[in-house]
């Protein structure tokens, strides 16, 4: 890791204002940050600590929604009654991630900002083209080991996946984060690929994410997060549906669905198609599995990746079924 | 020279000061400066719980906490649980009458991380004990036990 | 907080031999109190961190060190340039080219991740720093990733691992029922939780070296060896060791860049391995495929078994992983061939991991029987029992004692086997299919002498010294108890020293052959230690117990006495005081009578004097039977085990409770083989890309259910003087073909490639 200097932040806009520098960055929870900096993909010179602010942190939830401070650890909004009780699949995507200890540490803010877990991206003395490290050295996973990469909202520059488990969960429930100044939708606030995977979020220098809201919904209510690994825990995501469901009075045909993927794009991934092919029709196995299979529009493999297409809709498919009383 | 920064920790109820770069770690502080050496450094990359102690009573890995993070914080490591006078907490004596280790050098953070999934009230079935205890690898594969001896230290607290 | 009484664990049987005396180290290891290498304070310590290889194969042009060695905190770059003078050391076997010249910083580069440079510094943090600012410019050269790979050729054969008997070729033509299947494994890593590393002091010509060791003596020499010192003058401490699996036998390049290092500056200096080098800088498990052609009668007799394997080795080395360890000697067969390959490739030298050759042997021929037994329409439990092996047909000697039978029948009883239904598919549980099935498993009987000391203190208590290693099996432990038990007095009247190479020597902690060892040398010298307490109580004029007509006296409940209560009787401490005693010091070791003090160094240091299974009247080994069930989620293709019953035949158990966490840890290694461990090896570079704990998985605690292990052993007198076999090793071989088994029992799909991971599934 390389040497930096070590500012504790007395106030947010001081933590800002001395985030404008060039080589500086914010810590939080530091699950990323300290990582990545071991690994040598993050060399800043100045480490601004965030974590002695106050006023960044607390959960509310009341009838219209929840609002969760940019403080707030994984493991406490996991844990929160109301968040479990209005956006269970907030929740256990918090209790499905890393691990009881990351969950300690990692913020809320800091957990959307969270890389990939590219290897090629992880190791950059061996793999030194990396066009999301360094533009235009080129891309080392392609033709390499794609096991974990993205099958949806890739570029020719990338195929990382997005890792995370809770923007998931927050995309398919119209969350939005408030940077601020101004608020941008989480659906929004991260970036595809494209010709620029280096950008990963809207994010400008001298921001912080202060906060993240939730609007209260029937469909979150009844929300369910389904993670698929190998690993029984303590693992990313090989496939991840975060779904919401809501029926009109006869208890039967959709009135709102959500549905969005983790583990294989580029960025937490909504499914509006398979919202739409389903929203107004009457659930049974045979049409969510079709309408599953949407979701995976677009989708291109890139070797041992392919077994994702395959996988998705099928979480996807149960995650349905389950929220819908057919599971 | 690289730079320097001065940090009072205080460490199992003692206060402990020292002088270290800003990227020391909370896990190298306690094993390179303070001999403070049962926490354990397995990967220094937060993927396998031998680092595990609390700060502010909460189960954390300290290797990706950085000492200057932790300034003013109650830090709890593996010497600091059993009584003064050397008796076993619970849950130390129910991994070692469980066997709940083999080679040993999981095992600090196994029982830092048992001691607060019992308090966190995630220890109420075999299954939840299984799963909050996942983060903490054990290559011996002492897991049968560690569950039993979680589950007994907990049905004691 | 609670403070927990102490309790008493048991009974007092509990502290003899057989008993289940809980961990003589316990309290130390979950207080934080046992001290591990890198965990002894030393004083004026520098930091050395190693540069590796980026590439595969070439040579080292240049280093540029420039940046590194202006980087604040830095003392020194080591790089290919620099001739340490070293001498290469000794194989295993004690073998030793004259005067060859060692180069652990090599300028030619055989696999990805090689050490080609170090940095030492004042601290850790400006090590590592500086080592990422080297910069090393090689000349590529053409490599070949793995043996998959069509530049990598059918190998060599090796002629020692070439067996046969009978015609197989003829017999298989001949049966009438014939299966032939292809079984891979991949690239493992013994991922122990300590990584490798190590502190290393220099005074004068003299070294101490703290690093952590399944065989201090062993190491001890290579460090002599190769910086030209008496044996005497070095110092290998390890007393506690965060696990090995096999990978801490030996000691390695970078112990000698440590010890160069601090002998050119004059301190001691720390050398720590990231996780990431723990993948490069040593071999895990070698990648094995292997062809099993088995041909069987109507009714399911075993004809002709024909084995041809392969496995990856290094391109400087021959390191074999046995495909055919298991195959020859786990069933009844008459007709006999197997022949293994070594593929040199561009990696680091494999090397021995749990169960080595044995393992992966065993996922061949355990999946073999299981498809013929599919083949057969027959239950594969009957088949194993049909087939069951009355001697060694490879050695044609009698077996010492084979509790296999018994582990196949009571591990069937425990588990249910009779309820099982026998066609694929046909168990179910909502969205998961169910499915079960058997591996069996075998590990040699390996022996090696060893030396013990035994000393009685003027207090009473009794030390046992030894440089054997503990790393988890329960050496202390069961030392403890067996000069508790000679002695007649409680546990924690003893003292164990273990773990240092200037203690008495002793096998190697590796193959399974510790235990069976040290306990002859430990129970030998206190034995004899306790025959000369008898003689001096009966004869000393100063002994209480002199007249009292006694020809021998009794060791128990912590008293000697003489027999029948006819006479007083003292503690050891009072019997030590009354002789006038400050201590009585005994030295035995098990080699032959009147071996030269050249024979003990060889024995202690080398593997020369180590006796296979066969070496002897009868073929020794240890054997098991795992029963496990799966649940497949149809839909995702996840495997997880939701149920484990074992039965092994180790023969007698020195301690029950330490022996079922060995054989637990062993099967939950098995789990992690069989659905979760590969190394993944890029093909354009050879680098294992998933060189750490969150991408290399291990099981977690919520991958492994309850394990049911059952012995069923019974004292084996020939394998060892207590009447143990191993333990350690046995348990994860047979394990991962149990799991693929009831895989295919759930699936219907036979994965034969490890590990079984989802998308093999769906």
């Amino acid at each position: 890791m390389r040497d930096f200097s070590y500012l504790r932040a007395s106030s947010a806009d001081e933590a800002r204002q001395a985030a404008l520098q060039a080589g500086s960055v914010l810590l939080a929870g530091g699950t990323t940050l300290l990582d990545l900096a071991k690994c040598g993909v993050m060399e800043p010179e100045t480490v601004i600590d965030i974590t002695y602010l106050s006023g960044l942190g607390g959960i509310e939830v009341d009838a219209n929604g929840a609002r969760i401070g940019a403080l707030a650890k994984m493991g406490e909004v996991a844990d929160h009654a109301g968040i479990r009780a209005a956006f269970p699949a907030v929740s256990e995507s918090l209790s499905l991630a890393a691990s009881a200890q990351l969950r300690n540490m990692a913020t809320i803010g800091g957990n959307l900002l969270q890389r990939t877990r590219c290897s090629y991206f992880r190791e950059p003395d061996v793999f030194p083209a990396c066009h999301k490290r360094n533009p235009g050295s080129g891309c080392s996973a392609m033709g390499g080991i794609t096991r974990n990469h993205a099958v949806l909202g890739t570029s020719d520059t990338c195929i990382a996946s997005y890792p995370g488990d809770l923007a998931v969960a927050l995309i398919a429930f119209d969350a939005v984060v408030e940077l601020g100044g101004r608020t941008v939708s989480v659906d929004d606030f991260f970036l595809l690929p494209g010709n620029t995977p280096e950008r990963e979020t809207v994010l400008k220098r001298g921001e912080m994410i202060t906060a993240i809201t939730v609007p209260a919904s029937a469909a979150a209510r009844n929300s369910t997060y389904l993670k698929v690994r190998d690993r029984q825990s303590y693992e990313f995501a090989a496939a991840s549906a975060a779904v919401g469901l809501e029926f009109e009075a006869d208890g039967r045909t959709v009135r709102d669905l959500r549905v969005a993927l983790g583990g294989v794009a580029t960025k937490p991934w909504r499914a509006r198609a398979v919202e739409q092919a389903l929203i107004g029709t009457v659930l049974s196995p045979e049409t969510v599995e079709a309408a599953s299979r949407l979701a995976m529009d677009g989708a291109v493999s890139h070797g041992a990746n392919h077994y994702k297409i395959e996988l998705a809709p099928r979480v996807v498919a149960r995650a349905i079924l389950k929220v819908g009383g057919l599971a | 020279m690289t730079r320097t920064i001065h940090l009072s920790l205080d460490i199992n109820g003692r206060r402990y000061d020292l002088d270290v770069e800003p990227r020391v770690t909370l896990l190298d502080a306690l094993r390179e400066h303070l001999a403070l050496t049962g926490t354990k450094k397995g990967c220094d990359q937060g993927q396998c719980g031998a680092c595990t102690c609390h700060v502010d009573g909460s189960r954390v890995l300290s290797c990706l906490t950085l000492a200057a993070q932790v300034e003013g914080r109650q830090i709890t490591t593996i010497e600091g649980i059993a009584a003064e006078n050397g008796e076993l907490h619970p849950v130390q004596a129910a991994f070692v009458e469980h066997d709940a280790f083999q080679c040993g050098y999981c095992t600090p953070g196994q029982i830092m991380s048992a001691v607060a999934c019992i308090r966190e009230g995630h220890a109420g079935s075999d299954e939840e004990i299984r799963e909050y205890m996942s983060g903490n690898l054990c290559r011996c594969g002492a897991y049968n036990s560690i569950v039993a001896a979680v589950r007994e230290a907990a049905e004691m607290a | 907080m609670t403070i927990m009484e102490p309790r008493k664990h048991g009974d007092a049987s509990d502290g003899t031999v057989g008993g289940r005396q809980t961990r003589f180290e316990g309290n130390l290891k979950v207080t934080g109190g046992a001290t591990y290498a890198l965990e002894y304070p030393v004083e004026g310590l520098a930091y050395a961190i190693l540069v590796q290889s980026t590439i595969p194969a070439g040579s080292v042009v240049s280093v540029d060190a420039k940046k590194a060695l202006a980087a604040a905190g830095v003392l020194m770059v080591l790089t290919p340039d620099d001739d340490m003078g070293l001498l290469v050391a000794s194989d295993w076997g004690g073998n030793r080219p004259e005067n060859q010249p060692y180069y652990p910083l090599p300028r030619q580069v055989q696999y990805n991740g090689q050490s080609i440079a170090a940095v030492v510094a004042e601290s850790r943090e400006q090590a590592v720093e500086a080592a990422r600012l080297i910069c090393i410019t090689y000349e590529k050269a053409p490599h070949v990733a793995s043996f998959n790979d069509t530049a990598a050729g059918e190998g060599k054969v090796m002629d020692n691992l070439t067996s046969g008997w009978g015609d197989a070729e003829a017999a298989l033509a001949a049966a009438p029922v014939q299966i032939e299947g292809e079984y891979s494994t991949p690239r493992e890593y013994h991922v122990a939780m300590e990584p490798h590393g190590l502190t290393v002091k220099w005074d004068g010509d003299q070294i101490t070296v703290w690093e952590p060791s399944q065989w201090s003596h062993g190491m001890a020499r290579s460090y002599s060896e190769w910086f030209g010192i008496p044996y005497e003058n070095v110092r290998l401490i390890s007393p506690f060791i965060g696990g090995g699996f096999g990978s801490k036998g030996a000691a390695l390049a970078h112990g000698a860049v440590a010890a160069f290092a601090a002998r050119k500056l004059g301190r001691p200096v720390k050398l720590a391995l990231t996780r990431p080098q723990n993948f490069t800088n040593y071999g895990g498990r070698a990648a094995t495929r292997q062809t099993i052609k088995i041909g069987a009668t109507e009714d399911g007799v075993l004809q002709a078994i024909v084995h041809r394997g392969a496995s990856e080795t290094s391109t400087y080395a021959d390191w074999p992983e046995q495909t055919g360890a298991a195959t020859p000697i786990l069933y009844r067969i008459e007709n006999f061939s197997s022949q293994h390959r070594v593929v040199p490739v561009n990696t680091v030298t494999p090397g021995a991991l749990r169960g080595p050759g044995k393992n992966p042997s065993a996922f061949g021929i355990e999946s073999a029987m299981e498809e013929l037994a599919y083949k057969l329409g027959m239950d594969p439990l009957e088949l194993r029992l049909k087939n069951y092996a009355d001697r060694d047909y490879q050695s044609g000697k009698p077996w010492s004692t084979r509790r296999l039978r018994e582990a196949l029948i009571e591990g069937a009883a425990a588990f249910g086997w009779s309820k099982r239904s026998h066609e694929p598919r046909s168990m179910r549980d909502g969205n998961q299919l169910v499915g079960w099935g058997i591996g069996c498993g075998t590990f040699p009987v390996i022996q090696a002498p060893s030396e013990a000391m035994i000393r009685i203190l003027r207090n009473g208590r009794v030390e046992v010294v030894s440089g054997a290693i503990d790393m988890g099996q329960g050496t202390y432990t069961i030392l403890a108890q067996t000069a508790a038990e000679v002695f007649g007095i409680p546990v924690d009247q003893v003292e164990v020293h273990l773990g240092d190479s200037r203690l008495p020597g002793s096998a190697i902690a590796g193959g399974s052959m510790l235990a069976g060892s040290i306990l002859g040398a430990v129970h030998k010298a206190a034995t004899a230690a306790r025959d000369e307490l008898i003689g001096l109580a009966l004869n000393d004029e100063k002994s209480p117990l002199r007249d009292t007509g006694a020809n021998t006296l009794t060791f128990s409940g912590g008293r000697i006495a003489v027999p029948r209560d006819r006479g007083p009787s003292l503690t050891l401490s009072e019997l030590m005081a009354a002789l006038g005693r400050d201590e009585i010091e005994i030295r035995r070791n098990t080699l032959p009578e009147g071996a030269t003090v050249q024979e003990q160094h060889q024995a202690w240091t080398t593997m020369a004097k180590v006796q296979g299974p066969t070496m002897g009247e009868y073929s020794m080994h240890s054997w098991c039977a795992h029963f496990a069930e799966v649940r497949v989620d149809e839909d995702f293709g996840t495997v997880r085990v939701s149920r484990i019953v074992s039965a092994f035949d180790c023969g007698r158990l020195y301690n029950p409770r330490l022996v079922e966490s060995q054989w637990r840890g062993g099967i939950i290694m098995g789990i992690g083989q069989a659905l979760l461990e590969e190394g993944l090896v890029d093909q354009r570079n050879g680098r294992t890309v998933n060189n750490n704990m969150g991408d290399y998985l291990v099981p977690t605690n919520a991958d492994v259910p309850h394990i049911e292990v059952i012995s069923v052993g019974i004292p084996d007198y020939g394998a060892s003087a207590l009447g143990g076999k191993g333990v350690g090793e046995v348990g994860i071989v047979g394990v991962a073909p149990a799991i693929a088994n009831a895989v295919f029992h759930a699936t219907g799909k036979r994965v034969r490639d490890l590990p079984i991971t989802l998308e093999k599934l769906i």
